[in-house]
């Protein structure tokens, strides 16, 4: 009797562990492995990134049923929307339509290597989050941040990336930089407003009168970090099909948009 | 006591051919030999009851088969039994007795004598004189060749190479107008002046002394064995190599007196060790061979020192090292990867060539309908066209990527031109998996499937956008393709544990002669990841998938999988990819013989042999060498061009070959090599006796291999010969004591038989 519980014992254990070592092998499949219907695959995914706020002080970063209430979803998601279907239209890229929230909190960032943010200047970062936004960065992921106004915007906004990248510089970037000549040769760059300008007329927000075109470089000088400072092309996406804004600066904004990620895919 | 028994010596048996003097048939003998044994029996058989009933049938039986060996030997003598036997006429024919000269010959080990000494010893003591009395005696001294000298008197052991085969093939082409009935070689059996680890006898030696019929008498000298020593055989390793790649040699060595025990092999380039491996020595006497990984390093020509730590009471301690040059060069080589869309595999297969010094990666990537995205271009008008149309623009990559592109992006002239890109120039093309790839973008219906490792399946469903997990097959395991880890054993948990691929494209089945190198568990399914196959004078291989991108992103910070392996696999498909000139010599060591024949294959733009260039080699060399040599074309090969030259002063030398179009003028492109020069190294190594190649020598031409102290018989065999002026001698074998002997005992035996067991 004491044989058999031990036979029997023994069995439940060694059929344990190999469906542990099977599950070792398999248990990580995220990525691709929604068959579901409803379930696009591509392969890109306009993914924007959800973080946390330093000044909101609301429910956690996590909880999406606040998502208007958070710094990172705005214009979200017809701006990624609106961007995707011009991506479409003038590109050869398999994307998916719809976007793609990721955040620090996993790993899973790193399925994506586009990300996209915006209003970073309320962005704050755990320890934890900012090493892994770093890796991501060296690992060849790239970061395009979008909508972020003025002197006080760029202090809050740099105060995050020198957590994540304390030892790359921040430089302008140029017309003849590679990045606004991947698809289109966007020699002529001008303010690009937020949907303000219908109202106000004004191009610019707070004191950020100059737009700032300007990247961070990795040890190769690769661009891994995009900024768009002074600016707002997220608006210009989404209020692309608003008669009163103007197109000029909506294309312009949308070529934009595609020279950076035909940048990111290509080196 | 053998001639006593059988009459004639024992070379009348070895070499003479047996035949029967009657003029009766030989199929009567048997049948009569058959009928009388059958009569016998049918006698015996018949009588058994009544003539000996008590006998039991065993013993009759033992009686019958002794009487039928009686009658059928009896027979045999009938039909005059004899041995014919070719034996050189005496006075009329020449001994060639060749010493071995060279300085392995000095070594002391024949009962305290040199083994020179013990060799001219012999000689004067009675053999040279003993073959005199019916044969003539020239004398040859044998070191990197054969010379004739007036005898053996003072002779030195000072040559510093031997080589046994070059000797022996000159003394039989030199002496075609002499008749030369034996050759009596005096030698260790070392030959040190041709490539390391070799040591069979040539076949065109072989060839030269079989035209002739020569017989070649060995008499050996030295110790078969030595009781304490270790010793490097041979050093495997590629003559030439790019910056920083990873080499692989392959280090062969054997030991006795040492099985069991742990020494340690390195690498030195000058001060600086590349690598270095603890090992354990295999049973005494075996061949083991060990590999040792490790970089290359700068561009240049250098000479590395492979090391084997020398170990207490070892006997030998200058056998323990080998120089090997290699060149390490730092060429760019370019790749033409064509993609048909973005997507990140495009991007991290960029990233990981750039950190490639060897390679660059040229790409054109359709953006948009009517656009296409150029990189790595070494002018704005390359590629400005698209894909080229003409050979001279394609030919010039070394390898071409083909990405997430429908074949039919690419013109029936283009499609031909990719066939002869791989079959022709000998270039590698791969392909990757992609929604617009292999089946998926109609290449398997393509003009060009052939050039596929696979059969691709029908149908355009086999791109899946679904996690794949990789691992190695056996032949991966052994490809320097796939090795993350120098570990065979890691390296293939290392590919277990890899991270999923983000898609992967089902490639049907290889084709014959196609190797996967790595596959895709799917779930239920395996699928072949990476095929390999040689197409003409080039190779395709297949990665089926778009998604090892993963590798990079979700590895940890800082892992070289990713990179590694797609240096690695881009090194691959271009390391073959011969360029317009590509330089050989016929040696990369010579060991105290500086001939050495340079070669190079000259092609012109369109990669077809070019046979009207003018080509030069540029030689630098130890003590100033600073020459020019004009190489010829070869007669049989077009497009190859040759020269030989002797490198006389020892040292490491470095080549540079350089073909002018002949019409032109313009350099057609130039090549590099380097090969080294070592004296008084090989003596060093193999110093025993080597009997099997002596044995081997004397079996493959009719000869003998002799002991030192039994060489009485030598003049009396050494007769035996179908070469110079011979007779053949018929010899009958009736009245040899041993057929005597033999009817006597069989009729004793029966008789003794009989008296036992009571049927006299």
């Amino acid at each position: 009797m004491k044989l058999s519980r031990i036979a029997t014992a023994s069995v439940i254990a060694a059929v344990g562990c190999a469906g542990l070592r099977a599950y070792q092998r398999v248990g990580d499949f995220g990525f691709g492995n929604d068959d579901s219907p409803s379930n696009i695959k591509a392969e890109f995914y306009w993914s924007r990134l959800a973080f946390s706020s330093n000044l909101q002080g609301l429910s956690s970063f996590g909880d999406y049923g606040y998502w208007r209430r958070n710094a990172w979803s705005r214009d979200y998601p017809k701006a990624d929307r609106q961007f995707l279907i011009a991506m479409h239209r003038l590109t050869r890229i398999d994307g998916r339509p719809t976007e793609q929230v990721v955040n620090l909190d996993s790993d899973e960032i790193f399925n994506y290597p586009w990300i996209y943010a915006v209003q970073v200047q309320m962005w704050s970062f755990t320890d934890k989050e900012a090493k892994r936004l770093r890796e991501y960065l060296l690992k060849g992921g790239f970061l395009m941040v979008d909508d972020f106004h003025g002197t006080e915007d760029w202090e809050n906004f740099m105060n995050g990336m020198r957590q994540v990248l304390p030892d790359y510089p921040i430089e302008d970037l140029q017309n003849g930089d590679e990045i606004f000549h991947t698809l289109y040769d966007v020699d002529d760059k001008m303010q690009i407003p937020g949907e303000h300008w219908v109202r106000t007329r004004r191009t610019y927000e707070k004191d950020g009168y100059q737009p700032k075109w300007r990247a961070i470089r990795d040890s190769k000088g690769r661009i891994v970090v995009a900024i768009c400072h002074n600016m707002h092309l997220g608006d210009a996406w989404e209020w692309a099909d608003d008669p009163d804004y103007p197109e000029v600066f909506a294309s312009m904004a949308f070529r934009v948009g595609l020279d950076y990620i035909i940048y990111d895919m290509t080196h | 006591m053998f001639e006593f028994i059988f009459k004639y010596p024992s070379p009348v048996f070895i070499k003479g051919r047996f035949v029967f003097l009657s003029a009766w048939p030989v199929w009567l003998l048997v049948a009569l030999a058959s009928l009388l044994t059958a009569a016998l029996a049918w006698l015996t058989y018949r009588k058994l009851s009544t003539v000996a009933p008590k006998l039991q049938g065993w013993r009759i039986w033992v009686l019958w088969a002794m009487q039928s060996a009686f009658m059928a030997l009896i027979l045999l003598l009938l039909w005059q039994p004899a041995m014919t036997v070719a034996a050189l006429t005496p006075r009329q024919n020449i001994i060639a007795v060749v010493i071995d000269t060279s300085r392995s010959m000095a070594i002391q080990d024949s009962d305290g004598k040199t083994r020179e000494s013990a060799a001219l010893n012999i000689l004067e003591s009675g053999l040279v004189s003993d073959i005199q009395k019916r044969f003539q005696v020239r004398f040859y001294r044998l070191g990197s060749s054969v010379t004739q000298i007036d005898g053996p008197q003072g002779l030195q052991p000072q040559d510093p190479a031997t080589n046994i085969n070059v000797g022996l093939k000159k003394l039989a082409e030199d002496t075609t107008d002499l008749p030369i009935g034996a050759v009596l070689l005096l030698s260790d059996g070392s030959q040190n002046s041709i490539e390391m680890g070799e040591s069979g006898i040539a076949l065109d030696t072989l060839q030269a002394l079989h035209n002739r019929r020569l017989p070649v008498h060995t008499i050996g000298f030295g110790r078969l064995q030595v009781n304490h020593d270790v010793e490097l055989e041979n050093v495997s390793m590629a003559p030439s190599t790019v910056i920083n790649s990873r080499i692989s040699a392959a280090v062969s060595f054997m030991q006795h007196g040492f099985a069991g025990q742990t020494a340690k092999i390195t690498v030195h380039d000058g001060e600086k060790t590349l690598a270095s491996r603890e090992i354990k020595f295999a049973p005494d006497g075996s061949l083991q061979t060990e590999s040792l990984f490790f970089s290359a390093g700068t561009a240049g020509a250098r000479d590395l020192q492979f090391v084997i730590s020398p170990l207490s009471e070892e006997e030998n301690l200058k056998n323990n090292a080998i120089a090997q040059p290699i060149l390490v060069n730092d060429k760019k080589r370019r790749v033409l990867y064509v993609e048909g869309e973005p997507r990140w595999e495009f991007k991290f297969i960029r990233r990981a060539e750039e950190d490639d010094p060897t390679t660059q990666l040229v790409s054109m990537l359709r953006t948009s309908e009517n656009k296409i995205y150029r990189q790595g271009l070494k002018d704005p008008g390359e590629l400005a066209d698209g894909f080229p149309t003409r050979p001279e623009d394609l030919f010039e990559y070394s390898g071409i990527i083909i990405g997430s592109v429908n074949a039919d992006y690419f013109s029936p002239i283009q499609q031909e031109l990719i066939r002869q890109y791989v079959d022709r120039r000998g270039g590698g093309v791969l392909f990757l998996g992609g929604r617009m790839s292999l089946s998926d973008g109609g290449w398997g219906v393509s003009s060009i499937s052939e050039l596929l490792p696979t059969f691709l399946p029908s149908g355009r469903n086999s791109f899946h956008r679904n996690p794949a997990t990789v691992e190695l097959t056996t032949a991966g395991a052994e490809s320097s393709i796939t090795r993350l880890l120098d570990d065979p054993a890691r390296n293939l948990e290392r590919w277990k544990k890899l991270t999923y691929l983000a898609d992967y494209q089902e490639t049907g089945s290889p084709k014959p002669g196609a190797l996967v190198l790595a596959q895709m568990d799917v779930g239920r399914r395996k699928l072949p990841l990476l095929v390999t196959q040689s197409y003409g004078h080039g190779r395709t291989a297949i990665l089926a998938t778009g998604g090892t991108w993963r590798w990079q992103m979700s590895e940890a910070l800082g892992d070289p999988s990713h990179d590694l392996f797609w240096q690695q696999l881009v090194r691959w498909l271009i390391a073959d990819s011969p360029a317009a000139v590509s330089a050989s010599a016929s040696s990369h060591r010579l060991m105290d013989d500086g001939k050495i024949q340079l070669s190079a294959q000259v092609r012109d733009t369109q990669f077809q042999p070019s046979i009207n260039s003018q080509v030069t080699a540029h030689i630098l060399g130890p003590q100033g060498v600073n020459s020019f040599v004009d190489l010829s074309p070869s007669q049989d090969t077009p497009g190859q061009y040759t020269v030989g030259w002797n490198a006389e002063k020892p040292g490491g030398y470095l080549v540079e070959i350089t073909a002018t179009d002949g019409a032109s003028k313009k350099e057609s492109g130039r090549d590099t090599l380097t090969f080294r020069r070592e004296d008084e190294v090989a003596e060093n190594f193999h110093t025993e006796q080597n009997r099997q190649f002596l044995q081997e020598l004397s079996a493959q031409t009719g000869g003998r291999y002799w002991e030192p102290n039994v060489v009485k018989d030598i003049p009396r065999d050494i007769s035996y010969s179908e070469a110079g002026i011979s007779v053949r001698t018929t010899n009958p074998l009736w009245d040899m004591p041993l057929v005597f002997l033999l009817l006597l005992s069989l009729l004793s035996a029966e008789w003794l038989l009989r008296r036992r067991w009571g049927i006299l």
